[in-house]
């Protein structure tokens, strides 16, 4: 789960890293009254979980507090990658004699956290790695072990820093990585890490990422991932406990795990529009599959209903009650559509065909697409 | 023979007391699995399935000989009951469990790569020997034995994969799930090499999805060491960008890696295969084999 800036900016200072002073604003008026409390010269800056805010126009400096509340009024009416701007931090501008990168994030392949360091920063370090790689050092970090003083210190030998901006910038490193650690992020960055004129370091932008499957044994961090989806299915459907995606198409697909429905979603999406991805995971009750209809029926206009489960960990007959039950109370008329092989597999098709649903026994998701495609090509 | 698992492995199941650890070993038992005990703390003395509960798996592999476990524990207690199942000597070690967190896995594989340990996972349907033993949650109906060697990230899709080969005559030896999570235990190189080496094994399916680096990682590896014919399939040509690949996997790896693009042309590039949807896997293996 992706963090505001301003939470990452938190989750910084309580580990010790320096930020600048912020405030946050909902309103312009709040903007121009808020203003004088950091201090003017002022950055405001749009609060989203988007990368590229300085090129839609979403940073602005301003020298005033009319300023201020003219910038809020212009940002707080935009929407970045598709999310609304609904706060602007307003923070005291640093006047950078020089920007860094720095970052803790994990290769996924090796299966180790990585400390980064670039001397050049402000920048996305994707870029940087690419076009100038000497200024760039990557650490991998035994997690047993841990990241030491030495390591950081060595890390700015690497690109070219000593004395004081040594010291500064290998504890900002060390600290990083502790609240790595501390809160299960999967990314921990800071871009651009700023030397100010007067050689104090500081961190002028978080971007702090939280594992979900973590959020269990943080909830001193009140961080609700509910609050940070926008699509009212996409919250829905994350309340069942299930991943909807909506798409913009009109067949609705029921899978049971997301290798099945990411194949289900490409083969239907070869001849027909898939309406969504939905992945049950592997806890599929009747109330679950029962509430799953209803999701997926909530989008306007779908055309018939594609469900492909396995009977693995999944009592797939239990899950073919609920979706007859949701059929049955909702006079369902769409064309649904079953592919439900493996464990419990003659009681699910029965359980289907007694009430309604066409059942494919075709082992192929092709097969059943095309089954499907036929059903609806009666109807036209 | 079969990679990892077969009818005399001496299994012991954690967290068999609960539902999918319960309904789960009385369908590996049906399938012949040579489970020798139970675990779950506290429940020391009880017999799930005619199986012996203990409360450590250190009593499980003291009294019972256990020597591979699988995984029903819920997250909050994976970690310590991993360390304490490779501390009890435990040489193998299947995860079905779901949203282990990403941390937990990173410190478990340092620990258990340090002390010889293999784990598959997290989020594993299973390991299955086909006509001899499984550990995990694959369905037993959709295998038949054979030669062919399957890995995929996904479990369903494994599934998927062995019943359409399974009916156009083609058996398997071993199928493998290691998982999709951001970290596996197990990559996918790893088991190729174990497959290349495996004598009751011709040709190995990798079943792979948009995300990570695994289906890069193993086209390299394939090129350099497998004599083997490889076939392959990946889902998410049509997954929503970033819905994944999150941006710590880009900045390790730089832009258009994990992409189902970038792992088909990294396939093509050293002659494996790919095929467009799952079933169209068995046309591929009829180039390399007779059923």
């Amino acid at each position: 789960m992706k963090l505001y800036e301003f939470e990452g900016n938190e989750l910084f200072r309580r580990e010790g890293i320096p930020t600048p002073e912020y405030v946050l604003a909902a309103t312009p008026q709040e903007a121009r009254d808020k203003v004088q409390q950091v201090g003017l010269p002022a950055m405001v800056k749009a609060q989203v979980l988007a990368g590229g805010r300085y090129l839609a126009g979403g940073v602005r400096t301003v020298t005033s507090p009319d300023e201020a509340a003219a910038a809020a009024r212009h940002i707080l009416g935009m929407s970045i990658g598709g999310f609304p701007v609904r706060q602007v931090m307003l923070s005291r501008k640093t006047e950078a004699a020089r920007e860094l990168y720095a970052a803790i994030t994990f290769d996924d392949y090796n299966g180790t956290p990585v400390a980064i360091l670039s001397a050049e920063g402000g920048v996305a370090i994707n870029k940087t790695a690419r076009d100038r790689p000497e200024t760039v050092v990557f650490r991998p970090v035994s997690i047993l072990k841990g990241f030491t003083a030495a390591d950081a210190q060595q890390m700015c030998r690497g690109v070219g820093l000593n004395g004081d901006d040594l010291e500064q910038v290998s504890g900002i490193l060390t600290s990083l990585y502790a609240l790595f650690r501390r809160y299960d992020a999967l990314l921990a960055e800071i871009n651009p890490l700023v030397r100010t004129a007067e050689g104090r370091y500081l961190a002028v932008d978080a971007k702090v990422e939280i594992d979900d499957s973590s959020l269990y044994r943080h909830a001193d961090l009140h961080l609700n991932p509910l609050d940070r989806l926008t699509n009212p299915l996409e919250r829905k459907g994350r309340e069942l406990g299930v991943t909807y995606v909506e798409l913009d198409g009109d067949i609705a697909i029921i899978a049971s795990g997301a290798g099945l429905g990411m194949a289900s979603m490409d083969i239907v999406s070869q001849k027909l529009r898939p309406a969504n991805f939905l992945e049950t995971g592997g806890a599929i009750t009747a109330d679950l599959l029962y509430n799953v209809m209803g999701l997926v029926l909530q989008k306007q206009g779908i055309r018939a209903v594609f469900i492909n489960v396995y009977g693995g960990i999944n009592p797939i007959h239990e899950g073919a009650k609920g979706i007859v039950r949701y059929m049955q109370e909702h006079n369902v008329t769409i064309p649904v559509v079953a592919k439900a092989l493996g464990n419990h597999q003659e009681e699910t098709w029965k359980i289907f065909r007694d009430n309604g649903v066409h059942v494919v026994t075709d082992v192929s998701t092709e097969g059943a697409v095309a089954e499907l495609s036929r059903i609806l090509e009666g109807r036209a | 023979m079969s990679i990892l698992l077969n009818r005399n492995t001496r299994v012991v199941v954690q967290g068999i007391t609960g539902k999918a650890g319960r309904v789960q070993t009385s369908w590996m038992l049906q399938y012949g699995t040579n489970i020798v005990a139970g675990v779950t703390p506290g429940r020391g003395g009880e017999v799930v399935e005619g199986v012996p509960v203990y409360d450590t798996v250190a009593q499980a592999v003291a009294e019972r000989g256990a020597e591979a476990s699988v995984f029903f524990v819920p997250p909050p207690a994976f970690k310590e009951a991993t360390l304490q199942t490779i501390d009890a000597g435990i040489k193998l070690i299947v995860v079905v469990t779901e949203h282990v967190p990403v941390h937990d896995v990173m410190e478990v594989r340092e620990y258990a790569a340090e002390r010889g340990a293999r784990l598959i996972g997290p989020t594993s349907a299973g390991i299955i020997t086909v006509g001899e033993a499984k550990m995990g949650i694959m369905p037993a109906s959709m295998f038949t034995p054979g030669r062919i060697g399957i890995v995929s990230r996904s479990g369903t899709l494994s599934y998927e994969v062995s019943i359409n080969l399974s009916r156009a005559g083609f058996g398997q030896s071993t199928v493998i799930g290691i998982g999709a999570d951001p970290v596996m235990f197990t990559n996918l190189p790893d088991l190729l090499r174990l497959f290349e080496k495996d004598t009751g094994t011709d040709l190995v399916v990798i079943v792979g999805e948009v995300g990570g680096t695994q289906e890069e990682r193993a086209a390299e590896f394939i090129d350099r060491w497998m004599t083997k014919p490889v076939v392959a399939y990946i889902a998410g040509l049509n997954a929503p960008q970033g819905k994944r690949m999150g941006h710590a996997g880009a900045i390790i790896h730089g832009d258009g890696k994990g992409t189902p693009q970038s792992k088909i042309a990294a396939f093509k590039e050293v002659g494996v295969d790919v095929a467009s949807y799952p079933a169209d896997v068995v046309g591929l293996v009829r180039k390399h084999l007779a059923p």
